[in-house]
């Protein structure tokens, strides 16, 4: 769906953070919402925690930096880090043309997912919420 | 208490293209394509910036000029009608209160342009010294509107709705001209390292917008041809760091004297007196203990950013007041402050970003082959 100017795809769970999450066999992928990437704006630098890391869901996973801000990126869930888009340390404008596709961040294994996209917003949710922001 | 927003004349178009941010309590243009084209756009043709936030005040009497040589440290009497310096001015301490550009309009007669941060603290100090002087200092920041129009095409793009010959305009001169015909003020000067002007829209007070308006829609047009950029303060931030001019509050302020900013090319102690005069010939003769210098990074990867260390083999030795992603260079750049035995150019260093040291290189301002681009390169 898109709400307002940002593109909110379904069948992803968000966070208020403005990550997202997509459910993909066993393993989850993780990136940044439109809308993070709309206010960031021209990203310039990315950095995901190595594959292997076990990561926290809400815990800081990462760093984008745009020209002139530097924002931690928190994890949408809890597992293991088993894949990190090398494509964005040459592309990190990736995130910009593409944050739900070419752009994702990582691959993540996940213990309990449910446990996790309980404490996740789904897409009407999320939608309501960027509503809120932006009023 | 609230207060509201200041605003300029150009608001509503700002607000209608642009992301806005508040600076120095002004809701002003951060950037409206974004700031890497329009950094871009000023190096390679160019670009305009609305910077009426910016302090603006004239200065007259017959003893305007001794006054103005009391309270800043260049030297004001070497100024003749419609020239320009580059200036500051100093608490007691040799502190540096601001960095501005003075102009001589006529004979007892200047117009100070100051940093927008500044600009009560600015008047309050200027006024309050100007007693003994018996000189007049008048703040005019609500009557004129400032714009900037900076780049290799700057000049071909005013000289299209100018009235006057601009070529004759060198720089650090001033001159007038009837620009969109309206009454203007222009100077050869800028805060981006290009060759351009800054521009006054005299008699334009706030409560009159059009003559701002009308100015600055001329300017768009006859830029067209040159696919000129209107710039916000994002790109005005990463030219002035490319170019290695200092932003008040970030790199200098009152506990940094100009000697210690590398701007000891503004403080003539040869002058009989002014202010701070003492502390800065007394810290001349002991040495400065640290100084101003450009970083360069050497390495893709994160970006400098204010108040990170400065490290060098095992030794803190200094820490950065402003830093960036470089639009021109694509690798990080920052200024960084020093200790003077390590403030050499092509000296091999490292930023701590996040915990991790990054390496960097002392690099000379500007940090862009000057060659190639800002106001010197080869035609």
């Amino acid at each position: 769906m898109r709400v307002l100017d940002y593109e909110i795809p379904d069948k992803l769970y968000y966070s208020k953070e403005h990550e997202w999450l997509r459910l993909e066999n066993k393993e989850i992928v993780i990136g940044i919402t439109d809308y993070a990437q709309k206010q960031l704006h021209e990203i310039v630098y990315v950095e995901v925690q190595k594959k292997g890391t076990e990561i926290k869901q809400f815990q800081t996973m990462g760093t984008v930096e745009s020209v002139k801000s530097v924002s931690d990126i928190f994890s949408p869930a809890t597992g293991k880090i088993t894949q990190v888009n090398t494509e964005l340390s040459d592309k990190p404008e990736l995130l910009n043309h593409d944050p739900y596709g070419n752009g994702w961040l990582a691959k993540v294994e996940t213990t309990d997912p449910k446990k996790d996209l309980a404490k996740l917003l789904t897409p009407q949710q999320y939608a309501e919420y960027i509503k809120s922001l932006e009023e | 208490m609230t207060t509201q927003p200041k605003t300029t004349h150009l608001y509503s178009y700002h607000k209608q293209h642009a992301k806005l941010t508040t600076f120095a309590e002004f809701q002003m243009p951060l950037w409206y394509k974004g700031i890497i084209p329009e950094h871009l756009a000023v190096r390679n043709t160019v670009g305009i910036f609305d910077i009426t936030h910016m302090g603006r005040a004239i200065i007259t009497g017959p003893n305007a000029q001794a006054f103005l040589n009391h309270v800043t440290t260049n030297d004001v009497s070497t100024l003749t009608p419609l020239t320009a310096q580059y200036t500051t001015i100093c608490n007691q301490n040799g502190g540096i209160k601001d960095d501005l550009i003075i102009s001589q309009l006529e004979n007892n007669k200047y117009f100070a342009v100051y940093n927008a941060a500044n600009r009560q603290k600015d008047l309050n100090w200027l006024q309050q010294n100007a007693t003994t002087f018996n000189a007049k200092v008048e703040d005019v920041s609500g009557q004129i509107a400032m714009f900037a129009v900076q780049g290799p095409k700057a000049e071909a793009t005013l000289q299209k709705i100018a009235d006057t010959d601009l070529t004759k305009i060198e720089r650090f001169k001033c001159g007038w001209t009837r620009l969109a015909d309206r009454k203007t003020f222009l100077s050869r000067t800028g805060y981006t390292g290009e060759d351009g002007f800054e521009i006054f829209i005299w008699d334009t007070p706030l409560t009159k917008p059009e003559n701002a308006t009308t100015a600055w829609n001329a300017i768009l047009e006859a830029g067209k041809e040159f696919k000129i950029e209107p710039c916000g303060l994002g790109a005005r931030d990463t030219l002035r760091l490319e170019a290695g001019m200092c932003l008040y509050g970030n790199d200098i302020d009152e506990i940094t004297t100009p000697l210690e900013a590398s701007l000891s090319f503004v403080v003539k102690l040869k002058k009989e007196t002014f202010i701070g005069k003492e502390a800065l010939v007394k810290q001349k003769a002991e040495g400065i203990k640290r100084k101003r210098i450009g970083i360069r990074m050497i390495e893709k990867g994160p970006n400098p950013r204010p108040k990170q260390e400065v490290w060098k083999d095992n030794n803190k030795i200094g820490y950065t007041t402003s830093g960036t992603f470089s639009p021109l260079l694509e690798c990080g750049i920052a200024m960084a402050y020093v200790s003077t035995e390590h403030a050499i150019e092509g000296g091999m260093v490292s930023v701590k970003i996040r915990d991790r040291l990054q390496k960097a290189e002392i690099a000379k301002f500007p940090l862009y082959d000057s060659t190639k681009y800002g106001y010197m390169r080869e035609k």
